[in-house]
């Protein structure tokens, strides 16, 4: 996977993750030499509707689909069972334009299928090394990326609000990312989401050792949008919060 | 051994009551670049898809000792080639007959499992394929760049037949390719839906090692095929040797 960069977004529920997720997948899709992998790995789903997609298939109910072929006795070898999730990867995939997005869905029988998970854990890793960007919408426990979807990433990006909550939960996250090896990274960073002043940026500064990659002013375009239900990634270059974050990219995101 | 012959036979009649198929002997110095091995092909740079999940789609792959049946390198297709058909979604079958020596009961399974995952070797710029096995379907991808630069049945089926004769056991290899229309790649499933039963029993065969055959699903499929009988056989009289009281 050397040439693929891979991105993590961990955070606390709320704090505007997804939107954050769904418009850096639009910002570097835009960059038309990149392929760009996003995987929804929040069970809510919300990145795909965050990008105006549907899912009609996630890996979880390919799993179900696998876990009741073995239980039918009706799987074949191991090599067959390998090239067939290949292709019930691929039919996964939502694609609009560069990008393609992959839902993991909520799997509600976890721990009895280690074997299985690995094995869907290394047909997605598989499949990510044939993309140039790969960015994971993750949930708040940082252990379901290793667990769901893939143990190594290019960076971690902890995304808060100002909220001292927020920070909390990142601090916890960094904790258990560095402590506990809970998921292989080559660096982590703060994006704090819905920033008001410089100062609250100066002030979390001094609550938290991990660096921080930029902040997003709070913007009002986002507001509206999120008022009046409409996906993200139709929002103009006029929006502070595109911007910011395009300027983060820059430096997250190695050029091609 | 027989094993595939009752669908061999009908599979080359339907394809030669075809009115619009044309044949083509395989180039099997074909230069097509590699380069595409395991890739993926977006949609957006997609010229052409062959067998989406949307689409009707079988692939099979039969092979036999009888080689009188078999045309050597004749690549036969039935619709549209893939530079015809560009920007289009199509429905696809593809059908590998092979012309073998040597297959026993003791190397058929092996050797069936061996030519049928060549598929997955084949590694041409701008293609990308992903099959399921079990239910006999194969996706196709080819890119803007190869349908603009010719690439066709023949590259694809001389690229195949090259992999195939490598095999010191292959003498002769032919492909039959439909994207004519879903109906016709619809009775071609009907057609070699035998395989599909022979395949699943041998996999049985060879996963387990406990013959309860007259509680088993395959128990109808073995009788009729004289080369499953013959495996079955073999390994119950291995059964039987490796625990005689048992």
């Amino acid at each position: 996977m050397a040439d693929t960069t891979i991105l993590a977004l961990c955070g606390k529920g709320g704090v505007g993750k997804t939107s954050i997720a769904a418009l850096m997948v639009k910002l570097l899709s835009e960059r038309n030499d990149r392929k760009i992998l996003a995987i929804d790995a929040d069970p809510a789903v919300g990145l795909a509707s965050a990008l105006g997609m549907t899912v009609r298939k996630t890996v979880d109910d390919i799993r179900k689909e696998l876990i009741g072929n073995i239980r039918k006795s009706a799987s074949p070898g191991q090599l067959e069972t390998l090239k067939s999730l290949d292709y019930e990867m691929l039919d996964a995939l939502e694609e609009q334009g560069r990008f393609a997005l992959l839902a993991i869905g909520r799997s509600e029988d976890e721990g009895c299928f280690c074997r299985i998970n690995n094995l869907l854990k290394d047909i997605i890793n598989d499949l990510a090394d044939k993309f140039d960007i790969v960015l994971i919408d993750g949930e708040a426990g940082i252990e379901q990326i290793n667990r769901r979807v893939m143990k190594t990433v290019d960076q971690l990006v902890l995304v808060s609000d100002t909220s001292a909550k927020g920070i909390g939960v990142a601090n916890t996250i960094a904790h258990v990312a560095h402590e506990k090896k809970a998921v292989d990274f080559k660096s982590m960073g703060l994006v704090l989401n819905r920033v008001r002043t410089q100062a609250e940026v100066d002030g979390i500064r001094a609550r938290t050792r991990i660096p921080i990659y930029g902040w997003i002013p709070e913007d009002d375009l986002v507001r509206e949008y999120d008022y009046k239900g409409r996906s993200l990634t139709g929002m103009s270059g006029d929006s502070s919060m595109l911007s910011a974050l395009a300027g983060m990219l820059e430096r997250m995101v190695k050029p091609a | 051994m027989e094993l595939f012959e009752k669908i061999i036979t009908p599979v080359l009649s339907y394809t030669e009551e075809q009115p619009d198929r044309r044949c083509w002997s395989a180039d099997t110095d074909m230069q097509w670049p590699a380069g595409g091995y395991g890739r993926i092909v977006l949609k957006e740079d997609m010229g052409l898809e062959l067998g989406s999940p949307e689409k009707e789609s079988l692939s099979c792959l039969l092979w036999t000792e009888n080689l009188t049946l078999i045309t050597d390198s004749r690549i036969t297709l039935v619709g549209p080639d893939f530079s015809e058909s560009i920007g289009q979604s199509l429905p696809f079958g593809k059908v590998v007959l092979v012309g073998v020596t040597g297959f026993d009961e003791d190397n058929a399974y092996e050797r069936h499992k061996e030519l049928d995952f060549l598929r997955y070797d084949i590694d041409l710029t701008g293609f990308m394929m992903r099959a399921v096995s079990q239910y006999m379907k194969e996706w196709c991808r080819v890119n803007h760049e190869a349908v603009a630069n010719g690439f066709s049945a023949k590259v694809l089926g001389s690229s195949l037949i090259r992999l195939l004769r490598k095999k010191p056991y292959v003498v002769s290899a032919e492909v039959i390719f439909f994207t004519s229309s879903t109906e016709a790649v619809r009775r071609l499933r009907e057609i070699t839906a035998p395989t599909e039963k022979i395949v699943s029993a041998m996999d049985k065969m060879a996963a387990e090692m406990d013959f309860e055959c007259e509680s088993c699903d395959y128990q109808e499929v073995c009788e009729e095929a004289d080369g499953l009988r013959l495996m079955r056989d073999k390994l119950m009289a291995g059964k039987k040797e490796a625990a005689p009281y048992g």
